[in-house]
């Protein structure tokens, strides 16, 4: 099944290597390159043949063309066959006589090998005959020798020189035969020669026969080929030509019809023109006629307004004259105008002179008052920093005279009751027991209580829940003075919501930190850290976050604990904002830092409002209840929802209170006067009427113990004289003083100078 | 001419207003723009500066020089158109070429005549032209095309060739050639001899001698003096040397026909055979007509093995016989012979056995020539066989050769199977009619050959009728194939798919 070219190229490849690079590499070469090659030349053509067939025989469609195309090619081709034929017989032609003279040479070859070989046979048998002879002749001397007899003898050789003559006419017979045989030889070779020539002439007559027939031929075929050409050349030409004509005929019947169309096309817009013109014309002279009435019209208007312009003339000429009159009037109050003109304008300089220097005056003064301005702000901020200076300084001298002046009292007042103590146990024996007064624990100014921080009341609120299962809410009032609807449990409950809901408020960093310490202190370390994010600080804002988390429970409750799970979704959105805003709330935070202290002040004032009213709506108690069942039920979800909102509000009740920047607020004294009258009044009236007498009594009892003091002292010193006495005496009498008093003088008065 | 002027030059100003010549018409304008018409007088007209002396008034020059009819620049020739004579003329003596310009060059070329001493034009003259004219004053015929189309290397080859020919040892004086040797060493790239000449011993003996004695034993008495002229020195020297083609014998004898005129002795095969072995440039080597038997034809063949050039050996009408033949057998599987002839050399059926053996596995010979053996069809089916392994064989003559039915009856089957020969000759042979029909099998199955003889060769002319047609079909392709090598694939692809789908 393969194609024949296939099967027939293995004996090609050797051939091809060396001359014939015509062939496509082969498929069953022994290089593999070349077997691709061939393959892909393969395929290549596959596909260019399908391409032709889709092309609709497209190698068909070239035949035929070339048939068509080319009388020419078909001459081309015949007379390049006939050409070949007679080139081919010409060669045979020529060829023949070698051919010729080969096959002669051959029959000359075979002729001369017979020949030769009969005339070495012939020599042969010459060589055995005449050997036989010779052979006779030499046995027959022998015989010869033997003879005695002369005519014997002489017989013998006679008979012996014949048969020696024979032998040599043999010979000689032999030799002219060859000699013979040679000259016939000569005589071909000289034929051979001849025919030779003759041969070769009639080669070159061939050939040249051959080279002029061809020529001929070539010639003849040439003008064949041209006459085709011509003949091709000239049908082109007349068919070109018969196109050409048929076209310009085409052409010209073409220009004809246009030119027909051309003519009555004209002869319509003539007519149309001239219709139109037609139609002009009327409406023109309808028009002139129109246009002449109005003019008349015109005309008869213009006559009438003639009229009207002359009465207006004259009218006007009328008016004229009136007013040149005016006129006349008018130059004199003109001048007169003019001349008051003139004097105002001296008068406008004048003030304007005025003005300028005023103004300058008034600039000059501005700057002054300018320049004092600048200085007395500037005296005035001294003088306030001098003020808050002062404040604070007299601040601690207040606290200072404060502290001392309450020392003092103190000191006083323990004094007195020492003393009061003293009177009492000592002296009425009567049990005292020391007054307790909320003044006598104060120490320093009365202030505002401190308010406490969020963390500090967490962790109180942490402490407090921790042993409220020891306590069993012993000391249920013990916390605090803050939201009583409240209990401790429901916010703590709430707080570790928060910080298990909001750990992300917290840094990592302190997370890791936070994994060794108590399960409390961890909760608190959280909270502190959430609430600084949240920008929660003090008591109230961590109450209120509560409270919040209330309100909205109230509000939210019943939907958000329907489908708990619902909030999930942008509750995970608002993670993200959520930590964008703890940014801002801190940011918020810082920049409102000194701001703080006074509105957290009025913040509470506002609260505690909001407190009363919400205590005011239902009981503690119940509250408390109310607010346990739905703490528990505040989903954790939630949580995040309810921060983000509480943060808002925060931020907007700073942000409201923000520019409300109030001064130091005067300290209220009102309670100080109190207080030092409360210090003044530490021992009761009654109680200093009781002193009063007592004091009498024992001034009367002080006075016989003086009295009786003197005596005593008296009565002392009169012993003391006494013993004296007695032991000067002694001194005298035993000692051997009365040597000793025998000193000079000298002795005495110098002790004194010492 | 000059005596005649100055009258004419008084008449001018009527002749130039009516004459329509331009530089009439021009002289009054230029007349009067002062000095400065003298120079461009100069140096537009070389050739009148000795009419200058006599015409003292320039401005009257002009005027005739613009009136002279006959005026014109070539009147003396351009310096170096002298020159270039003169070289010429003493080009013998003084050859100067290569340092002219170009174009001079051509011109000097051109002029040389062609019969120089070849010491002088030898190795300066490269032009065609010169040597084209130097061959066609010396040869009626020249084929440039069998000289590698240089006229030169005609020129060279050609006068070489013609002293070789004409060369008689002893006699001629061995210098003539020698002394060309460097002067046509770099041009000779063939040498084609038809005739060497034995050397001529006694002149006037040798006739009288000859005619005393015909036999072939005088032959052998002369032949150790019968020696040609040995070529190892000249073939030595010629460098190019491409193609040598000898023939020792004598041309146009005639009736002077003598034995002894054709005889190659030893001494020149021995000669002959260092000479081809030293030259490596050598590619084709032809000894024919020369009467070179078995032995000498061994000497040569032998040192032709291994040859690294040699392309084409030609010996025919020889004498080699089937021991050459077996020589040549196995020159064939020692070099890359491509051409091989051994036409009429009675090679009989073992020397042919022996050709067709080293034939089997032979890659490079194209072309086999055994015309005129006699072969007979012992070596014809020898060589049959042969050629059904052969892959490269293209031309094979095998006319004359005894040849009958066997050997026809193989060569069918060959032509059934090979795809490379082109060309067979079966001519002057016995082939028969059926041997005849055999072929014509084996050529309708055949798709590359070209040519195929069978003349005289006992064949019916029907079947030869038929061979013809079909070696017209396939030449028909071969020049379809040769025109557009492109679409060779092509059709056999496109015949391929449809078969395999049928």
């Amino acid at each position: 099944m393969n194609p024949p070219g296939s099967v027939g190229v293995p004996e090609h490849n050797a051939d091809q290597a060396l001359s014939n690079p015509i062939h496509g590499p082969s498929i069953h070469s022994d290089d593999p390159q070349e077997r691709i090659q061939a393959r892909r030349l393969r395929i290549a053509a596959r596909v260019e043949a399908r391409r032709r067939e889709a092309l609709g025989e497209y190698l068909d469609g070239k035949k035929e063309s070339e048939e068509d195309h080319s009388k020419s090619y078909k001459q081309k081709e015949e007379s390049r066959l006939k050409l070949a034929k007679l080139l081919l017989y010409g060669t045979e032609l020529v060829t023949n006589i070698q051919v010729a003279i080969d096959v002669r040479e051959i029959h000359r070859r075979v002729e001369e090998e017979e020949i030769k070989r009969q005339r070495i046979e012939k020599l042969e048998n010459e060589v055995k005959t005449s050997q036989d002879k010779f052979d006779e002749i030499t046995s027959k001397w022998k015989e010869g020798k033997q003879k005695r007899i002369p005519q014997e003898l002489w017989d013998m050789l006679n008979t012996q020189q014949l048969h020696c003559a024979g032998l040599i006419e043999d010979k000689n017979k032999l030799i002219s035969e060859l000699q013979q045989e040679l000259k016939i030889k000569d005589d071909q070779y000289v034929k051979d020669l001849k025919k030779q020539s003759d041969d070769i002439s009639l080669l070159l007559e061939r050939m040249e026969e051959q080279v002029k027939s061809m020529m001929k031929a070539f010639r003849q075929e040439l003008l064949h080929i041209e006459k085709a050409f011509e003949v091709e050349r000239q049908e082109l030409l007349t068919n070109n030509k018969k196109k050409w004509e048929w076209a310009l005929q085409a052409h010209s019947s073409k220009e004809l019809e246009y030119l027909v169309n051309r003519m009555k096309r004209v002869e319509e817009y003539e007519q149309q023109l001239n219709k139109q013109r037609i139609w002009d014309r009327e409406e023109f002279i309808i028009i002139k006629i129109k246009l002449e009435q109005d003019v008349q019209i015109l005309e008869q208007q213009l006559q009438q307004m003639k009229a009207t312009y002359q009465l207006n003339q004259e009218k006007l000429e009328y008016n004229f004259q009136v007013l040149k009159k005016r006129d006349e009037e008018s130059t004199v109050i003109k001048s007169q105008q003019k001349r008051k003109i003139n004097r105002l304008h001296d008068v406008l300089n004048n003030l304007r002179s005025k003005y300028a220097k005023q103004i300058k005056q008034f600039q000059e003064e501005n700057q002054s008052l300018t320049a004092d301005y600048k200085r007395l702000v500037m005296q005035f901020k001294e003088l306030q920093k001098s003020i808050r200076h002062f404040a604070l300084i007299d601040d601690e001298k207040f606290r200072e005279i404060w502290l001392m002046n309450e020392e003092e009292a103190k000191v006083l007042i323990s004094r007195a009751f020492e003393v009061d103590k003293i009177i009492h146990t000592q002296h009425l024996g009567l049990p005292w027991t020391a007054p307790d007064f909320w003044f006598l624990h104060n120490v320093g100014p009365i202030s505002q209580p401190l308010q406490k921080s969020a963390t500090q009341i967490v962790e109180e609120v942490l402490r407090q829940t921790e042993e409220e299962g020891e306590e069993a809410a012993s000391n249920p009032e013990s916390y605090l003075d803050l939201p009583k609807q409240i209990s401790s449990k429901t916010t703590k409950r709430i707080l570790m919501l928060l910080c298990d809901e909001s750990g992300f408020l917290i840094e990592s960093k302190l997370l890791s930190l936070l994994l060794p310490l108590e399960k409390t202190e961890c909760y608190l370390l959280r909270l502190d850290a959430i609430f600084s994010a949240l920008g929660i600080e003090s008591e109230d804002d961590l109450y209120k976050l509560v409270n919040f988390f209330f309100k909205y429970q109230a509000h939210h409750g019943s939907s958000s604990q329907t489908n708990p799970r619902d909030g999930t979704g942008t509750e995970r959105s608002s993670l993200a904002s959520g930590v964008e805003r703890f940014s801002m709330a801190t940011a918020v935070a810082q920049s409102s830092l000194e701001s703080v202290i006074p509105r957290t002040s009025l913040a509470s004032a506002s609260e505690a409002a909001e407190q009363t009213s919400l205590e005011g709506g239902d009981g503690g108690e119940q509250e408390e209840k109310a607010a346990q069942a739905p703490s528990r039920l505040i989903h954790p979800n939630d949580v995040l929802k309810v921060l983000e909102a509480f943060v808002m509000g925060l931020r907007k009740s700073r942000d409201f209170w923000a520019p409300l920047k109030v001064g130091k607020d005067m300290r209220d004294d009102s309670k100080d006067s109190k207080y030092w009258e409360a210090l003044s009044t530490v021992i009761p009236t009654a109680k200093q009427n009781l002193w009063d007498t007592f004091y009498t009594a024992l001034e009367r009892y002080h006075l016989v113990l003086t009295q009786r003091a003197k005596l005593l002292v008296e009565n002392e010193s009169l012993e003391q004289q006494n013993a004296e006495l007695q032991s000067l005496l002694q001194q005298y009498l035993h000692s051997k003083i009365n040597s000793e008093l025998q000193v000079p003088p000298t002795q005495v008065f110098r002790v004194p100078t010492k | 001419m000059q005596d005649s002027r100055p009258p004419s030059g008084l008449l001018t100003p009527h002749k130039s207003s009516s004459g329509p010549g331009p530089p009439g018409l021009l002289t009054p304008h230029k007349s009067s723009s002062g000095p400065g018409p003298p120079v461009a007088t100069h140096t537009s007209a070389p050739g009148m500066v000795p009419r200058k002396r006599t015409t003292p008034n320039f401005r009257r020059m002009r005027r005739i020089i613009a009136e002279d009819t006959e005026w014109s620049l070539a009147i003396v020739p351009l310096l170096t158109e002298l020159c270039i004579e003169n070289i010429i003329k003493n080009f013998r003596i003084n050859p100067i070429l290569k340092q002219l310009p170009p174009e001079y060059q051509q011109k000097v070329l051109s002029h040389l005549p062609p019969d120089l001493p070849l010491a002088v034009t030898a190795n300066l003259i490269e032009d065609e032209g010169y040597w084209r004219r130097c061959c066609l004053q010396r040869w009626p015929v020249c084929h440039v095309s069998r000289h590698g189309g240089s006229w030169k290397h005609l020129f060279f080859e050609r006068h070489l060739e013609g002293l070789l020919r004409h060369f008689i040892p002893g006699t001629t004086d061995p210098n003539t050639i020698l002394d060309l040797l460097p002067l046509c060493k770099d041009f000779v790239h063939s040498l084609r001899v038809d005739q060497l000449l034995p050397p001529v011993h006694l002149p006037p003996t040798p006739r009288t001698a000859g005619e005393q004695s015909d036999s072939g034993s005088e032959g052998e008495a002369e032949e150790s003096s019968a020696d040609h002229y040995a070529l190892g020195p000249l073939v030595a020297g010629l460098s190019q040397l491409e193609e040598l083609d000898l023939v020792y014998g004598v041309k146009d004898c005639g009736m002077n026909f003598e034995w002894k005129l054709f005889l190659f002795t030893y001494q020149d095969c021995h000669s002959l055979a260092a000479t081809i072995k030293a030259c490596h440039t050598l590619k084709i080597f032809r000894l024919t007509r020369s009467h070179v038997d078995e032995e000498k034809a061994r000497i040569l063949i032998r040192s032709l093995l291994d040859h690294p050039t040699l392309e084409e050996l030609d010996l025919s009408h020889n004498l080699i016989g089937d021991r050459g033949a077996r020589g040549a057998a196995k020159l064939l599987s020692h070099s890359r012979l491509r051409v091989l002839n051994l036409a009429n050399n009675r090679v009989r059926a073992p020397g042919a056995q022996a050709l067709a053996h080293a034939l089997e596995h032979n890659t490079c010979l194209l072309s086999l020539n055994l015309r005129l053996n006699c072969i007979e069809d012992e070596g014809g089916q020898a060589l049959a066989h042969a050629l059904l392994s052969n892959a490269c064989l293209t031309t094979l003559h095998l006319g004359g050769n005894e040849l009958s039915e066997p050997t026809a009856t193989l060569l069918s089957q060959v032509l059934s199977v090979n795809t490379t020969l082109t060309s067979i000759n079966l001519s002057c042979n016995h082939i028969g009619p059926d041997g005849g029909k055999q072929l014509l099998e084996g050529v309708a199955d055949n798709k590359t050959l070209l040519e195929f003889d069978l003349r005289l060769s006992d064949v019916t002319q029907e079947s030869e009728y038929l061979i013809s047609q079909a070696l017209h079909a396939n030449r028909e392709a071969a020049r379809q194939r040769a025109l557009n090598p492109g679409h060779f694939v092509l059709p056999v692809t496109v015949n391929g798919p449809g078969k395999l789908v049928a």
